[in-house]
């Protein structure tokens, strides 16, 4: 715990949802953290007071990480604000569950600037700051969509599959720095928003529904996510990486 | 009876240009990109797919070659080619031909791309990335356009004699490479193109939507059985160099 009390976390999009969860659970375990959001303000603030009110160490910040000048801003502020970086946490992404032929390209060049321009450009601008930490980590946050179709949006999966394979790339690239680089292989979770793409109706006949499964397989928490983002952060995951870790509540079985 | 239309839509590499060769022996009409045709202009490639639509049967969608950049001197213009020419090409090409396709109930589209859609190279983040972002979109296809009579296949392609240039200063994977094909020897090029003309066929209808890895199973090795005498030569050298410990990995 006394570690964590001087390290220092960056978990972009973390002013709702999956991300609000991660940083809830780092700074109730001592961690230092830069709350980052871009749209949603209000529910930034939100987040930052539990935080606060749980006597946690927060800051908020708010970016574009989609444009450069700002995801450089975003590392630095929160290296100003608290001297260090020592766990960077891709996870702002965003989500159109559009079809194939409902895309066009100005779309999609948001879309790659965001969920894989995003994770790659806030790893550049961490780099010489994670170089400096004894015990640096990089988890980006996936989904299962980077391994099972979704049906109802092929961007967001191709987005999510190269999460994957830039993670596997990196885990070898920075492993040279000592750097583990991880992801999460995400299932549904239970957010502020739904989302989904109405026009998808996931076909289940009556005869396969087992009440004994029920209850089950379910939503993942924010909070569970985070948990698992503080193992990966701790010394005892320090020999994995490279790895996608699905976290799903069982989705993915059935 | 008509040729079936068969166009490969990138004759960068080598084996993109040998399989354009061997499927138009075979008697299919092979057709390439006209110079100068962006394939991640959407209207550019409706319009000329507007003048294919008659007769076109498969779309065979190579990876661009194979591009190496230590992450710390990627630039944003080298983001953005590798978005435009990994991934944002795929997603057109897709669009657009396998829309033809499904309006039509029938058709192949086949992506041509790399073991790097599961194996990292070294310092290749970029080109990987577009490999795992295609390897989806294939997936996505198979469900989205499946219903619709459309057969899509991801290959995955391995290091052929072609491929000098994939060796990386913190990967092995390029090194001695004829020491991990079974057969101790790299497949030659043209040896994808008997996979090629499988899928085009209609017997491998109930392979549509898998990943079908063409490595010459280069991908899954990882050491070897030595010989006595290798072993002995390996235990004097580690008393030589007084270490404690050493894991053969059977790679240099």
């Amino acid at each position: 715990m006394a570690m964590n009390e001087e390290r220092v976390a960056l978990v972009t999009g973390s002013g709702k949802g999956v991300g609000a969860g991660i940083v809830r659970v780092l700074c109730r375990e001592g961690w230092r953290c830069c709350v980052h959001c871009n749209s949603n303000l209000a529910l930034a603030e939100k987040t930052l007071e539990q935080i606060r009110e749980a006597g946690g160490e927060a800051i908020l910040l708010q970016a574009d990480v989609s444009d450069p000048a700002q995801a450089r801003a975003l590392v630095e502020q929160t290296v100003q604000a608290f001297g260090r970086l020592d766990l960077l946490v891709n996870n702002a992404a965003m989500q159109y569950n559009r079809f194939i032929d409902e895309y066009d390209v100005d779309r999609l060049r948001k879309l790659w600037n965001i969920n894989l321009g995003g994770y790659w450009r806030m790893i550049r601008e961490a780099l010489p700051y994670l170089r400096k930490s004894p015990q640096p980590r990089i988890v980006n946050v996936a989904s299962v969509h980077a391994k099972r179709p979704t049906c109802f949006d092929a961007g967001y999966a191709m987005t999510k599959g190269g999460i994957r394979m830039f993670t596997r790339e990196l885990a070898l690239e920075l492993g040279v720095d000592g750097i583990p680089v991880n992801a999460i292989d995400l299932g549904g979770t239970r957010i502020e928003f739904k989302t989904g793409n109405p026009a998808f109706h996931s076909y289940r006949p009556l005869e396969t529904r087992n009440p004994a499964m029920d209850g089950k397989v379910r939503l993942v928490m924010p909070e569970e996510v985070g948990h698992l983002v503080s193992y990966l952060a701790s010394g005892a995951a320090s020999a994995m990486t490279g790895s996608c870790i699905r976290l799903d509540g069982g989705q993915m079985l059935t | 009876m008509e040729k079936q239309g068969v166009l490969i839509t990138d004759l960068r590499t080598r084996e993109a240009r040998e399989a354009f060769e061997y499927l138009a022996g075979l008697g299919y009409e092979m057709i390439s990109v006209p110079d100068g045709t962006c394939l991640w202009n959407e209207t550019e490639l409706e319009a000329w797919g507007e003048t294919l639509k008659q007769n076109l049967y498969a779309v065979i969608h190579p990876a661009p070659p194979l591009f190496l950049r230590p992450l710390s001197e990627q630039t944003e213009d080298d983001f953005a080619k590798a978005a435009d020419d990994g991934i944002l090409s795929a997603f057109c090409v897709t669009k657009v031909f396998a829309g033809i396709f499904r309006e039509r109930g029938d058709g192949v589209i086949i992506y041509l791309n790399s073991i790097h859609a599961e194996k990292p190279v070294g310092r290749g983040s970029l080109f990987s990335m577009g490999c795992g972002a295609v390897q989806m979109l294939a997936r996505e296809v198979n469900q989205d356009y499946g219903t619709h009579g459309v057969r899509s296949f991801f290959v995955q392609r391995g290091i052929s004699q072609y491929d000098p240039d994939g060796k990386s200063d913190i990967s092995n994977l390029y090194y001695g490479v004829e020491k991990r094909y079974p057969e101790r020897k790299m497949p030659a090029a043209d040896a994808l193109n008997g996979l090629l003309a499988f899928l085009l066929t209609r017997g491998a209808a109930p392979l549509s939507g898998s990943d079908l890895r063409a490595d010459g199973g280069m991908t899954m090795y990882y050491g070897e059985r030595i010989t006595e005498e290798q072993l002995q030569e390996i235990r004097r050298q580690q008393l030589l160099e007084n270490r404690k410990e050493v894991t053969i990995l059977g790679d240099e």
